[in-house]
């Protein structure tokens, strides 16, 4: 598919709540969320060609590699990570501090690991699909997944001992 | 499971891709017909598709800004960059570029690199050394359209990919000193920064040259891509 201007306009109308869903998921973070709203669409007019079937699925791919990368830049990570820590305990209940815990997880994280992880546990793919988003096999899911879990526990580890 | 993730998980029993394929219309019949007779019997799928549904029907999304940053000038005096691309440190500085790209090879590509310290903006030069907190930008010269990637291999041997923020590079026009539309601001980690500049004939995909940029700690040209190698010292 090769989108020109008003093609990637109908896509932000159409399929844009998706990708700011995702993203305050991701990040957290209201004016993150935004940017990465504005960022994902920009980046496929300057690549107009990169959708191949669909759409969804591309917009899936290229809001966890741009949220993924603003998480692992270490001062954005921390600003995003410190604000929810901020956050009145009245704003914040078990999952909020979970998916907090999650996003200082996927700043650590390799970005295929950390891929497989937000697909696996924040989106509830099966194998199959974290597979075809990621252009793998499934056993590599398998394998991107146990990475996870084990990073996970050495981070666990570490701040326990700390 | 570690406990965060466990407790971070997806509480639907259908992803949430299936679900947002399956409101998009993108679903073949057969599949869509499957997903809408479960979602029918099952409470936890048909409270996440009600979610995300109101989501989209509530609320107005803000207007895009696609026209915002264009596609960068060829040789700008004074340039702005878009502040929507500003994603990974959110800092864009004026460019006042004039000069000839430092590390140019005989192909002809090569990138250069623009610092803001306060209120002063410089061109660097390869090698030097740049304060941490500094905000830098990337401008590129190449003689033909080409798919444009800038990575990083920090100084913990962490690789990055600076742009674009899509999982694919860029095209970029002709052009000399050509500014890159997204600037960021150095970490606070001490030591050498190695950034890859990586011209391509088409829009590789990023993740495994940087997945291979980590693991190797090099990157070599491959199937039509140059790669252009850059220093700086953030201290």
């Amino acid at each position: 598919m090769i989108l020109d201007r008003a093609g990637v306009e109908r896509l932000y109308r159409d399929h844009g709540h998706l990708v700011l869903r995702r993203a305050r998921l991701l990040l957290g973070s209201e004016p993150d969320a935004q940017e990465a709203l504005q960022e994902v669409f920009a980046s496929l007019l300057r690549s107009p060609g990169e959708i191949r079937s669909s759409v969804v699925a591309w917009l899936y791919r290229a809001t966890t590699h741009l949220c993924l990368n603003v998480l692992r830049d270490r001062r954005t990570g921390a600003r995003i990570l410190e604000r929810h820590a901020a956050a009145g305990a009245e704003a914040r209940d078990a999952r909020s501090d979970a998916i907090a815990e999650v996003r200082a997880l996927l700043g650590r994280l390799p970005e295929e690991v950390g891929a497989a992880a937000v697909y696996h546990h924040l989106d509830g793919m099966t194998y199959d699909e974290v597979a075809l988003l990621l252009g793998c096999s499934r056993r590599k899911v398998g394998y991107l997944l146990e990475r996870a879990q084990s990073l996970a526990a050495e981070g666990g580890r570490a701040e326990r001992s700390a | 499971m570690s406990t965060a993730l466990a407790n971070a998980s997806w509480q639907a029993c259908l992803s949430a891709l299936r679900l947002d394929r399956w409101l998009a219309g993108e679903l073949p019949p057969a599949e869509a017909e499957e997903v809408r007779a479960h979602v029918a019997s099952c409470t936890s799928c048909s409270g996440a598709s009600a979610s995300m549904r109101e989501a989209r029907e509530a609320e107005p999304l803000p207007p895009s800004r696609l026209d915002a940053p264009p596609r960068p000038a060829r040789r700008p005096r004074l340039a702005l960059g878009g502040a929507g691309l500003a994603v990974a440190a959110g800092l864009l500085f004026l460019l006042l570029p004039d000069g000839t790209g430092e590390r140019t090879k005989g192909t002809g590509v090569g990138i250069g690199m623009w610092v803001r310290h306060g209120e002063e903006v410089r061109r660097a030069a390869p090698g030097e050394t740049v304060a941490l907190g500094d905000a830098i930008r990337f401008v590129v010269t190449t003689p033909r359209r080409a798919w444009v990637a800038i990575l990083s291999l920090d100084p913990a041997g962490r690789g990055s990919v600076y742009f674009p923020g899509g999982e694919r590079a860029a095209e970029v026009d002709a052009g000399v000193d050509v500014p890159l539309p997204v600037a960021t601001r150095l970490d606070e980690t001490p030591g050498e920064e190695r950034i890859l500049g990586l011209f391509c004939d088409r829009p590789v995909v990023l993740e495994p040259l940087r997945s291979k940029l980590e693991r190797d700690g090099a990157l070599r040209p491959t199937g039509g891509c140059e790669v252009i190698e850059w220093r700086f010292e953030k201290r």
